[in-house]
């Protein structure tokens, strides 16, 4: 059939093969981790080079004059948004895959494991972030979300670990069971289970028209869930605790790309027809979540916690951008770029502080940080300044972006309350700052070394530069970004 | 023949069953069971819905449903033989060493 086109699925391939490879090499020659490292880069590389290809393609297709092309009979669609979501999931695959080594390392036999389910997470979510059918969303919804249930527990020493691997796992599935109960309504509806039925749905094939609205809402809380807006939340402070450091960031970062785009997605459909009934939902819950998120954030004393409640502000953040409607579209994929970074960053840090397979990082353990480890302690304090929106950060550029498309859309008062959520806000990232310049370490801490390996040292430094070049000079993403988004 | 609404309001039935025992329940099992309650009443609307239709889109993405449902069986059940291992109980209450 002419619509297979492969490139449209190409960096999700190379990443499925590349995991069938790293377990099947790890079955047969039980390598040593050093040399699965080998194979691991290389498959890297294969994957960016993948997405190379699909950006190509895509610059192909906007010069044609289109904004995207479907392909494999309208389920996947190469369009900006999926590209530069690929892009971004890319970047913290690859920052993750180095801050997680040393955990790769403790836990021996299991690093190969450990290594597959982010590789078939990021494709999940690579294919969520594509999908133009709502199956293929779930499908790609659960490839990751189930990757991330097992790669939650993966550290299997820990007793939290359990225990936030049962939450989430528990939670996600409710919300996975809510999402594809909206896709079968809307089938029920509409006759058709394409993202596309949200607008033609005519209401007169079965169900009454109300439906409709019951079929979309469950479609975004499914969503929500995933990207931990409030009030569906409740799952994200104890997983981030309490899943093995190493991988968290990622587990949250990942999971925030996907939803986040499908959620772009289905609400730019929704909006064509119902804009005026959904942006006050939204709006309200945009707003909750950063009120909560800050409020939360600012009583916690443990610092993985922190950046869960944090993430949960961030996530409002990003839906001022999303209840503004598809003028945002590039400033949300710009913010989630920029903080997603800054996410896996925070937590590798924290795990390198604390431990590779730690449950948990308390704020006692960053006291006097700068003198044991002053490259840490600079590339946590610059992590910190950019997820606040510091000026000179790309935190700022992203917070800017959000909040002008939300303006210009006539919802002022959620813009005020999310400016003064950030004013409150500076108070617990500046904490961490303080604890680590102005303190000094607790006995227990003060000889416990904390460096990283070289590859987490890279990783690191990588995303302050990304993080100071962007909020000095922002225009290469942007235009990038706006280059295809259109 | 019946029409479909039968079949879509025990659908709905089953799935508001499945949603208050997964968020009442204290017995990780019972939850459990209670989400596969709610997969099952999206396929029974699938299916339902897909006949009164009349194309196959329905019955085709049921397939999807219990392949994921599947996949959720396997991690799941695998969460709790952990969780039971180190605790001797599948009871959530007992999960709360965290708080904040």
């Amino acid at each position: 059939m002419s619509d297979l086109i492969w490139s449209a699925i190409a960096p999700e391939l190379v990443l499925v093969i590349l995991s069938g490879l790293i377990l099947v090499v790890s079955v047969w020659k039980k390598p040593p981790l050093k040399s699965m490292a080998v194979l691991v880069g290389a498959g890297l590389v294969a994957t960016w080079a993948a997405w190379g290809l699909q950006l190509s393609r895509l610059q192909d297709i906007v010069d044609a004059g289109s904004f995207g092309a479907l392909a494999f009979n309208d389920m996947v669609i190469t369009d900006g948004t999926a590209v530069i979501a690929r892009l971004i999931l890319m970047v913290i695959l690859t920052l993750a895959v180095a801050l997680a080594w040393p955990m790769l390392d403790e836990i021996g036999q299991r690093s190969a494991e450990a290594l597959v389910l982010m590789f078939l997470a990021t494709a999940g979510f690579m294919l969520l972030a594509a999908a133009t059918n709502l199956v293929m969303a779930f499908i790609g919804l659960e490839v990751g979300s189930i990757s991330l249930y097992v790669l939650a527990a993966v550290a299997r020493k820990s007793r939290l670990a359990d225990e936030a691997a049962m939450k989430y796992f528990l939670l996600g599935s409710f919300a996975s069971a809510v999402f594809i109960y909206g896709v079968a309504l809307l089938y029920a509806g509409s006759g058709s289970v394409s993202i596309d039925a949200l607008r033609s749905f005519s209401g007169r094939v079965i169900v009454s028209p109300g439906v409709l609205y019951v079929s979309m809402a469950m479609l975004v809380v499914g969503v929500l869930f995933k990207v931990t807006a409030a009030p569906f939340h409740a799952w994200a402070p104890d997983v981030y605790q309490g899943s093995a450091a190493g991988v968290v960031g990622f587990m949250a970062a990942a999971a925030k790309v996907g939803g986040f785009v499908a959620l772009v997605r289905i609400v730019g459909i929704t909006y064509v027809r119902f804009a005026d009934d959904w942006r006050p939902a939204l709006a309200a819950i945009a707003a909750l979540s950063i009120v909560l998120g800050t409020l939360l954030a600012l009583s916690q004393t443990d610092f993985r916690r922190m950046l869960a409640y944090s993430g949960i502000a961030h996530a409002g953040f990003i839906l001022v951008g999303v209840a503004a409607g598809r003028s945002a579209n590039e400033a949300i994929l710009f913010y989630l770029a920029v903080y997603t970074v800054q996410l896996v960053t925070a937590f590798g840090i924290a795990a390198i502080v604390s431990g590779p397979t730690s449950s948990g990082s308390p704020f006692s353990a960053y006291k006097g940080l700068a003198s044991r480890s002053p490259f840490l302690a600079a590339g946590l304090a610059t992590t910190m300044l950019g997820m606040s929106g510091m000026p000179i950060t790309s935190g700022f550029i992203g917070k800017l972006g959000v909040f002008r498309a939300a303006w210009e859309k006539g919802l002022e008062w959620l813009v005020v309350v999310a400016l003064v959520a950030s004013v409150a806000a500076f108070f617990f990232y500046l904490r961490v700052i303080v604890d680590m310049y102005m303190r000094d370490p607790d006995e227990e801490t003060a000889d416990v070394a904390a460096e990283p390996q070289v590859a987490g040292r890279v990783a690191i430094a990588v995303a302050v530069v990304v993080t100071v070049l962007f909020g000095l000079y922002p225009s290469p993403l942007l235009d990038l970004i706006r280059n295809v988004v259109s | 023949m019946a029409g479909p609404t039968p079949y879509m309001a025990l659908a709905f039935i089953l799935f508001v069953i499945g949603a208050t025992g997964l968020l009442t329940r204290r017995n990780a099992l019972i939850m459990f069971m209670s989400v596969e309650l709610m997969l099952n009443a999206v396929n029974l609307t699938f299916v339902a819905a897909g006949r009164a239709i009349g194309n196959f889109t329905g019955q085709i993405s049921v397939f999807f449903v219990l392949v994921v449902a599947a996949a959720e069986v396997v991690v799941g059940l695998a969460i709790i033989v952990a969780v039971f291992q180190k605790r001797n109980s599948a009871s959530v209450d007992e999960l709360s060493e965290m708080k904040g």
